[in-house]
């Protein structure tokens, strides 16, 4: 009894004294710094792409306080793992939001883990910028709290069906693993595909876990596609190849680049994989700011993501400058896009856009991953794709467009 | 239509085949053990590297690869069971069941520390389909029918002709009295537990041949298996045979009504109707 009670006492004093000596470091920091917060999937599923997003961020703000800051103001950065997991995420949303008092919230990856951070960011008005590609993430009511930097389903499979109809495609097939992506992409590509004069003319959706798909790929075939979009993952689009290749298909194939791997390709003999093609986002990688930050990272093949979270932390603070150093989540909010697209003139670094808003100029920021353009409800208008095609093994590059 | 129809049934007996080599193994655990053994998943996993292992990096063609992944998941079978299941079983079936269940998880974990998420292929060539009268078959799926075939025979014979298969009949039908007659029980465990787990091993090598594996492999087609075993009544070993060419051929016969993701609902619905109808299998319970 009396061990729990000044365990007790102790844990009062402990916390309470805590809690003191917290608050003066955020007055304090609220009047100096201005303190965002990362939130990247440093482990888990996502684990490979979150410490390089964080150290893109790293970058940024480092290069933005060694010229001076946002007004003169340093940038602090608070970070957090979200595990890739929602449960872990939003613990970590809710410590950065309650505790730190972040203005914005930046880099969220797997889709599941934007969806459950994104409420709590729109209620306490904090800034959420993602790179999650689901559909749904920007139909939430988030008040224009969000923006995203990866394309969504839309985008994307507006890509695809452009592509196949460049390759002479009239007639496409897909065959596409039960996935909540799986209809809506059914769907774009159907409409895209016939504004081109061309038709889907067969969709299967099939159970990724079957070892063998011979009677979905027949049920395909039966319509006679010449081109075969096989919208899955790595797993079930590499038995689905095999089983392809068995079935003597010799029509064009082609996959999203997360599914068509160079692991695929490995795993594969060549006779099999030749000629698919794959499309994936693309960073900007002809721009400056992609060459500054391949640098920087020392990596010149960077992830999207990375140079995603690169513009993210970038338009954060381009924005809270444009908003006469508001730092809130409601003025970046309300400045983000009078600082992203428009007339104004043309920049691809923070540090550069800083100066030109301090000359009282407008810009207009292109970064690392893309143009960051965005609609009214966060999605992305435009970004650049990757195109590669399968040879012997390799992927050649087609063309980033 | 009818050539449609042919079509799918003849995948359906080639994947029936497949299966029906571990459900084999799962039913005999159930026959002398008394209990769903779910760890025969991992085990699968097991023999599917270990018949990889051989065939890639010893450079072994595919029957000797069936032989290996055989003597690699029988004997991590009896070991895994000494070990772990074994003192768990005077708990009652459910613990042990719930038990091997864990286990699997464990294990697939395991062969995941080890080989990572990583999909692998056979090193073997893949070839078009033959094709006759419009309908067609891969050579690798007919190597892989006799492969099971002659599994299939080998189980029958030994429990048909040999001493030890016989005490194994012997103590599936009537512990007590197999007990009573001097047949060593525990014996008898750790044979069907190798026997069992080297077949399941021996379905992974199948499963691999013709697709690829990961540490999920075993996983993926445990319900099947599961479901061949319980409709072809658990417990008995020709049921298991009925059964997974059941599943097979439903599974496949569905797409003629159903769209290709909901072709699973076949094992649950058959798993269903028969625990409804006919709670014993459609062979009903024996051990051979």
């Amino acid at each position: 009894m009396a061990q729990r009670l000044s365990r007790r006492a102790f844990l009062e004093v402990g916390v309470t004294s805590l809690a003191v000596a917290a608050v003066p470091t955020r007055v304090r920091a609220q009047a100096g710094a201005i303190r965002l917060g990362t939130l990247t999937p440093l482990t888990g599923s996502g684990g490979n792409y979150g410490p390089s997003m964080l150290k893109a961020m790293q970058w940024v703000a480092g290069e933005i306080n060694a010229a001076g800051g946002v007004l003169g103001r340093k940038l602090e950065l608070v970070s957090e793992d979200d595990q890739t997991n929602p449960e872990a995420g939003v613990r970590a949303a809710r410590k950065l939001i309650d505790l730190d008092k972040v203005a914005a919230i930046m880099g969220t990856w797997a889709s599941a883990v934007t969806t459950a951070v994104a409420p709590l960011c729109w209620e306490s008005k904090t800034f959420l910028t993602t790179v999650s590609g689901s559909d749904t993430i920007t139909l939430l009511p988030h008040q224009g709290y969000l923006v995203r930097t990866q394309p969504n389903t839309q985008l994307q499979g507006r890509k695809f069906a452009e592509f196949m109809v460049a390759q002479g495609s009239k007639r496409v097939g897909i065959l596409a693993v039960q996935a909540p992506f799986a209809l809506p992409t059914q769907k774009i590509v159907g409409e895209e595909l016939r504004k081109h004069g061309a038709e889907l003319v067969a969709a299967v959706v099939y159970d990724k876990d079957k070892t063998t798909f011979r009677s979905e790929i027949d049920q395909v075939l039966r319509a006679r596609p010449d081109m075969l979009y096989l919208n899955g993952y790595t797993p079930d689009v590499t038995i689905v190849l095999k089983d392809l290749y068995k079935a003597g298909y010799t029509g064009a194939k082609i996959a999203q680049a997360y599914a068509v791997n160079q692991k695929l390709l490995n795993a594969l003999p060549p006779e099999v994989t030749e000629g698919t093609f794959t499309i994936a986002p693309s960073p900007a990688i002809e721009s400056a700011a992609y060459k500054r930050l391949a640098q920087a990272l020392g990596n010149d093949d960077l992830d999207p993501y990375s140079c995603q979270t690169h513009d993210h932390i970038s338009l954060v603070a381009l924005a809270i400058a444009h908003a006469k150093g508001e730092s809130t989540g409601t003025a970046i909010r309300d400045h983000v896009r009078k600082i992203s697209q428009g007339s104004g003139a043309h920049v691809e670094s923070a540090v550069e856009g800083l100066k030109r808003l301090a000359q009282g100029k407008e810009i207009n920021f292109d970064g690392a991953s893309g143009p960051c353009d965005f609609n009214e409800i966060g999605d992305i208008l435009d970004t650049k794709f990757r195109y590669e095609q399968a040879e012997k093994g390799k992927f050649k590059l087609l063309k980033i467009a | 239509m009818p050539r449609e129809i042919a079509q799918l049934l003849l995948n359906g007996l080639m994947a029936g085949t497949i299966l029906a080599v571990p459900a084999i193994g799962f039913t005999a655990i159930y026959a002398v053990l008394r209990f769903p053994n779910f760890a025969i998943a991992a085990h699968l996993t097991i023999g599917a590297f270990a018949g990889w292992l051989a065939n890639v990096s010893l450079g072994l063609p595919a029957a000797l690869a069936v032989g290996v992944a055989f003597v690699v998941a029988g004997l991590a079978g009896v070991l895994n069971d000494e070990l772990i299941l074994k003192p768990l079983r005077p708990a009652g079936a459910l613990t042990t069941a719930i038990a091997a269940v864990a286990l699997t998880l464990v294990l697939e974990n395991v062969v995941r520390f080890v080989f990572g998420n990583d999909l692998r292929g056979y090193d073997l060539p893949i070839r078009r389909d033959w094709q006759a009268a419009g309908l067609r078959i891969a050579p690798q799926q007919v190597h892989n029918f006799v492969i099971a075939v002659v599994a299939m025979a080998a189980v029958f014979l030994f429990l048909a002709f040999t001493r030890t298969g016989k005490a194994m009949r012997a103590v599936a039908d009537n512990p007590m009295l197999a007990s009573v007659k001097g047949i060593d029980a525990d014996r008898v465990a750790r044979l069907t537990n190798f026997v069992a787990m080297g077949l399941a091993g021996v379905g992974g090598v199948l499963v691999g041949l013709d697709t690829s594996i990961d540490p999920l492999t075993g996983f993926r087609v445990i319900l099947s298996v599961f479901a061949a075993a319980v409709v072809g009544g658990l417990g008995s070993i020709p049921g298991a045979v009925v059964g997974a060419l059941t599943i097979g051929v439903g599974e496949e016969l569905s797409l003629l009504v159903l769209a290709p993701a909901y072709r699973t609902v076949v094992g649950f619905a058959a798993i269903l109707v028969v625990l409804t109808l006919r709670p014993r299998g459609i062979l009903g319970e024996r051990a051979y």
